[in-house]
């Protein structure tokens, strides 16, 4: 066991769960508001693609990410949009947004770069270097490994807590999720305050693909996000729709994935297709047991249409 | 005079088509264009064809299993001469279009499609690669490169070439040096560079200093995972040379030359001389191989015993083992 659990599986559950915990602070923003969002894996796709075709054609790793960051604005406007300003069904709309990423994205590989599948290498965003923290003992490892995407991520989980249950607009946001009308009647904006909600939710979301593209990879391959937009909502359930817990949950993802794949090098012939299947199992069995009855915001799925 | 003529009449009658008439079509298996391997190089197949042949192409993507079929018969009624599938996840589909359609001419890449009495169709050509021979290639070079004694070796999913690869692999490494350990670990995905990367990073860390990977278009992960560890640090590839991902890192690739195997079929149709059944392509019809762009990188030690262990497998001395059972009984010939 000793040779399994070391600072590089920190290292790498890290890397791993990063691209999870960014969707799930996305679909717990947009739950929070009375939005479902199941189209963080579309969002995902596009926040990645982008982010490859903006360095692409500028060389700059932070322009991309820059460019994914506003991709999530578009996808999440779009679903806003459609669910909150034209009060269409929210599993529908997000299911196209799904459709939509997959394919648009795998579709615009060859007509740009004229190959199938795959985009060639971009730069990517470099680690930093942060003097002291990275000469610590065992750890400085991990500090080394980090680049400013990452500590804007830490810096991230915070800032959603901090704004969504010790501010006045989280309280607005956490007000239009549990009963519109009553939001409306205290005198919230509901649609705007929505709105505002869900385009977060695609900023995020894309984010989360843009981590993969260009911080863990140097390019886009289709379908590279690999379900992690339906892994963030379940990590989300998990949390029962808190920051904290729900933070908790991705790291737990992140680490089960590190050992399934960890395992393997070290001890040959243990039976890989039940490593890789343990994370999602021991999920199942823990939603099945001690986490007990997740119920979400009372409003959410609702379209809010002021009577 | 008189036979001049027949044989003239004869050549026409087997050939009907005039070059402008050729339709050289593929349709692909679930994992498409861009898969750095079968997909990609049958296309290459189907375009050669065209240059050298005339006609026209017709590629037709499938992006899912129930796809397969309907593609399939698209393929014949747009009046396709020889229609390539790609890919053992293309077989069944295949074979039931072949039986329904026995005029129509096949090319099945990396299976083999049969009646119900197992016999091969007469229709299909039946094409398979020993890729484990090509494999047992690469691990002399693999041995002979690396400097410590645990080398890595990545798959995407556990399938029947996959593991003809890693059997070859292993083979290679222990006809140089039984004693270097090999460290296997798929990815559960052959789209999945991610989770590629952390993998082959935590193989470095045990200190391999050498991977071989055969995760499909994921491997990217992989070669982004050697080009962070720096100069060292070594992938070999399979399917086709893919030094344009980390130039500095990549030390061959066990290749298979599927584009050579589509061309020389519908030549063979071209010429009237198509023949259905069963054929394996190995080391002895210079259908597999180490990738030739940079093979003038290896060292001229390695070089000797690639030669050496090549005339080996060639003049039947020694067969190189394609699973795990004929891994176990596998003994180096020769030197």
């Amino acid at each position: 066991m000793s040779h399994l659990l070391t600072i590089s599986l920190v290292i790498s559950a890290l890397h791993l769960a990063l691209p999870i915990l960014m969707p799930m602070l996305g679909g717990l923003i947009s739950e929070r508001s009375g939005v479902m969002n199941i189209g963080l894996e579309g969002m995902m796709l596009i926040g990645a693609f982008s982010a490859v075709l903006v360095t692409y054609f500028t060389g700059s790793p932070w322009l991309g990410l820059v460019g994914a960051l506003c991709s999530g604005v578009l996808s999440g406007s779009a679903l806003a949009l459609m669910t909150v300003t034209l009060r269409g069904d929210q599993v529908v709309a997000s299911a196209a947004i799904n459709l939509i990423g997959a394919g648009l994205t795998a579709a615009l590989i060859p007509v740009i770069w004229d190959i199938d599948g795959l985009t060639p290498s971009v730069a990517k965003i470099p680690s930093i270097h942060v003097p002291f923290l990275e000469d610590l003992p065992a750890v400085g490892r991990i500090f080394r490994s980090l680049s400013l995407v990452d500590y804007i991520c830490f810096a991230l989980v915070f800032l959603v807590w901090w704004v969504l249950f010790r501010t006045d607009a989280g309280l607005r946001i956490r007000a239009c999720g549990e009963s519109a009308e009553s939001a409306d009647v205290a005198g919230i904006a509901v649609v705007r305050t929505r709105f505002f909600a869900v385009v977060s939710s695609g900023v995020f979301g894309a984010l989360g693909g843009a981590y993969l593209s260009i911080v863990t990879l140097d390019m886009f391959q289709a379908s590279m996000t690999q379900g992690r937009g339906f892994l963030a909502l379940a990590a989300m359930v998990f949390g029962k729709w808190r920051v904290w817990p729900g933070a908790l949950a991705c790291i737990a993802f992140g680490f089960a994935d590190a050992i399934a794949l960890r395992a393997q090098i070290l001890w040959r012939g243990i039976p890989h297709e039940l490593l890789i299947a343990l994370p999602y199992v021991l999920a199942l069995f823990a939603l099945a047991t001690f986490v007990g009855r997740a119920s979400g915001p009372a409003g959410v799925g609702k379209p809010f249409t002021r009577a | 005079m008189g036979s001049a003529a027949l044989v003239a009449l004869s050549l026409g009658a087997s050939n009907p088509a005039s070059a402008e008439d050729y339709i050289w079509s593929m349709v692909t298996n679930t994992a498409g264009l861009g898969d750095q391997g079968f997909n990609d190089l049958a296309k290459i197949g189907v375009e050669a064809s065209v240059e050298k042949l005339g006609g026209k192409e017709l590629v037709i993507q499938s992006a899912n299993k129930s796809q397969l079929v309907p593609n399939l018969k698209q393929a014949i009624d747009s009046g396709s001469t020889v229609t390539t599938g790609v890919g053992f996840g293309i077989r069944d589909a295949l074979t039931e279009v072949a039986i329904a359609n026995p005029d129509a001419k096949f090319t099945l890449i990396d299976a083999v499609a049969v009646d119900k009495d197992k016999n091969p169709l007469p229709n299909v050509a039946s094409v398979t690669f020993r890729e484990h021979e090509a494999a047992f290639l690469s691990g002399i070079a693999a041995a002979m490169t690396t400097k410590g004694s645990r080398v890595g070796f990545i798959g995407g999913i556990e399938t029947p070439p996959v593991v003809r690869f890693l059997s070859g692999f292993e083979a290679g490494l222990r006809y140089v040096n039984p004693d270097i350990q090999v460290s296997v670990a798929y990815v559960g995905s052959f789209t999945e560079p991610a989770k590629a990367k952390e993998l082959a990073l935590g193989i470095y860390d045990l200190g391999a200093d050498l991977i071989m990977d055969v995760a499909g278009g994921g491997g990217r992960g992989i070669f982004d995972a050697a080009k962070s560890m720096g100069d060292g640090y070594w992938v070999i590839g399979v399917d086709t040379c893919k030094g344009q991902f980390a130039p500095d890192n990549f030390l061959t690739s066990a290749v298979k030359d599927v584009s050579g195997a589509v061309v020389l079929e519908n030549t063979k149709a071209a010429e009237g001389s198509f023949e259905g059944g069963a054929v394996s392509l190995g080391l002895k019809e210079g259908a597999v191989g180490l990738c030739q762009d940079n093979i003038d990188t290896l060292s001229a030690d390695i070089m000797a015993k690639v030669e050496a262990a090549t005339a080996l497998i060639l003049d039947g001395s020694m067969t190189v083992p394609s699973n795990e059972e004929e891994l176990k009984s596998f003994q180096p010939a020769g030197d």
